[in-house]
């Protein structure tokens, strides 16, 4: 493996990268979604008798969507992860039965019973492959398909539906209890390590987001979907690097935060913490700092706001709670800022000004104008680092 | 380890967790700098790379499971996702030529 002169190597072996593989699998059967879940979202924030265009027959998509249309959805993208387009039916198949007589939207358990019911199909497949007499073929494989799906379907009605029912209940209560006894803000000391190390879809999708849409379709909001997604310690860290940082990564970092808070790709900012692991107190106190502000002003979103970037935030803000929301990011940025500029000791210890400084016309052009030549800048920053 | 000559590269793909962030603007940039170079830049899941890829870009901290998923690519770490030296050296490779890798 190669490092570059001015990072450390950063190891990515054994227990994480299977922790990370495992949350890859829960976001991949929601991410490739969320245009559903925004979907659902506007709708909603439309729609519904508060929000801006109260109108009562389109109003009536709200239900369907988000109780229907999203689990089935996810069902059916966990089977095509584990079976292809037949694991993806059938996980489909299965899904509904999970659906029909809930009152929770059932994400979770479509996350479970739609890779299981696909990964029986494989197994079944697997059994009778070659053994089939010729011409049978469609015939088996249609079947098959449709007697699995269907027996799992019956089963998630008496099964897995109920129980998957019951934790769904249990993770919102436990949630609630966090809320109600002022904890909510402690999560961050566990999301944003995590997130730098690249679990943040895992944890934003994988559990906040089925969490907060069974909150949001009970209670119209959920502060489940910005304690991972916040775009403000991100913009606090990067702009503290652009002032403060050592003076070879300035330039790019205004680059950086376009395309973190605009565009909501927050895996920009996570080499810089990387690089000096320090400042994951910076990001834990920024974070902090934001759920606080949320949870004291109410502060929720209708829907994942994916990619976390600021657009996407006021786009899924329920009517009226643009103050809490934009409350919440301001204040997680200037925490993030204050603290990783102190961490940075100020941008004390760095050379006096030359002439490479923040240049965002230089900064947008194309990457390769703005690579730092790795030699040049060898010697300064081993000396810089502490 | 394995190894290529950036003339024989003939689709570089860039991943990251879930193919949908970091890696489409990643390649975008990519793709806009190979642009004059007979080389297809695609953009997908570290867990699903396709087989007839040539050098798989991702980030360090993905390193690991991108070498899960594609034993015998050459894999080349970034560390950051503007302007990572690595990446240019990928570029060159293509553009002159010479052997890559990792």
């Amino acid at each position: 493996m190669t490092s570059s002169p001015y990072t450390p190597e950063v190891k990515g072996q054994g227990p994480k990268a299977t922790v990370q593989r495992l949350g890859g699998y829960l976001a991949a059967m929601v991410m490739p979604n969320i245009g559903a879940f925004i979907a659902w979202g506007l709708i909603t924030a439309l729609f519904i008798p508060t929000g801006w265009l109260p109108n009562k027959t389109l109003a009536e998509l709200v239900g369907p969507i988000i109780s229907i249309l999203l689990p089935v959805l996810i069902g059916y993208t966990g089977g095509r992860l584990v079976h292809g387009q037949r694991g993806a039916v059938v996980g489909a198949v299965a899904t509904m039965g999970l659906v029909v007589g809930a009152d929770v939207p059932m994400i979770l358990g479509a996350m479970i019973i739609g890779p299981l019911t696909a990964y029986l199909l494989k197994l079944f497949d697997g059994l009778v492959e070659n053994k089939i007499r010729p011409g049978f073929e469609m015939l088996v494989d249609n079947f098959s398909a449709g007697i699995i799906g269907a027996a799992m379907a019956i089963g998630g009605v008496y099964g897995i539906g109920p129980v998957v029912e019951w934790l769904t209940k249990q993770a919102g209560a436990g949630v609630d209890w966090l809320v109600g006894k002022d904890l909510l803000p402690l999560t961050s000391v566990l999301v944003e390590p995590a997130k730098v190390l690249f679990l943040n879809n895992a944890i934003n999708h994988g559990v906040f987001g089925p969490l907060g849409i069974a909150e949001a379709a009970d209670k119209g909001k959920s502060i489940l979907f910005m304690i991972e997604s916040n775009p403000g310690p991100g913009l606090g860290l990067l702009l503290a690097f652009m002032v403060f940082g050592p003076r070879a990564l300035r330039p790019s970092a205004p680059a950086a935060i376009i395309v973190q808070f605009f565009g909501g790709i927050h895996e920009i900012y996570f080499p810089y913490v990387l690089m000096k692991p320090k400042l994951i107190l910076a990001m834990i106190a920024g974070g902090a700092a934001g759920v606080g502000t949320f949870v004291i002003t109410g502060a929720g979103l209708v829907a994942t706001p994916s990619p976390g970037s600021i657009f996407a935030y006021l786009a899924v803000t329920p009517k009226g709670g643009h103050f809490g929301v934009v409350l919440g990011v301001v204040i997680a940025a200037a925490v993030t800022f204050a603290v990783a500029s102190a961490l940075l000791g100020f941008g004390r210890g760095e050379p006096a000004a030359d002439a490479v400084g923040p240049d965002e016309e230089r900064a947008v052009g194309p990457a390769e104008e703005r690579v730092v030549d790795p030699d040049e800048t060898l010697d300064k920053s081993a000396k810089q680092e502490v | 380890m394995p190894t290529i000559n950036g003339t024989e590269i003939k689709k570089v793909v860039v991943a990251c967790d879930a193919g949908m962030g970091s890696s489409v603007m990643l390649a975008s940039q990519l793709r806009r700098q190979l642009a004059k170079s007979a080389v297809t830049v695609e953009h997908t899941p570290v867990n699903s790379i396709p087989a007839d890829a040539d050098v798989v870009i991702c980030h360090q901290g993905l390193a690991s499971r991108a070498r899960v998923s594609a034993p015998d690519k050459v894999i080349v770490p970034i560390q950051v996702f503007l302007g990572d030296p690595a990446v240019t050296r990928v570029v060159h490779a293509v553009q002159r030529g010479g052997e890559l890798s990792g």
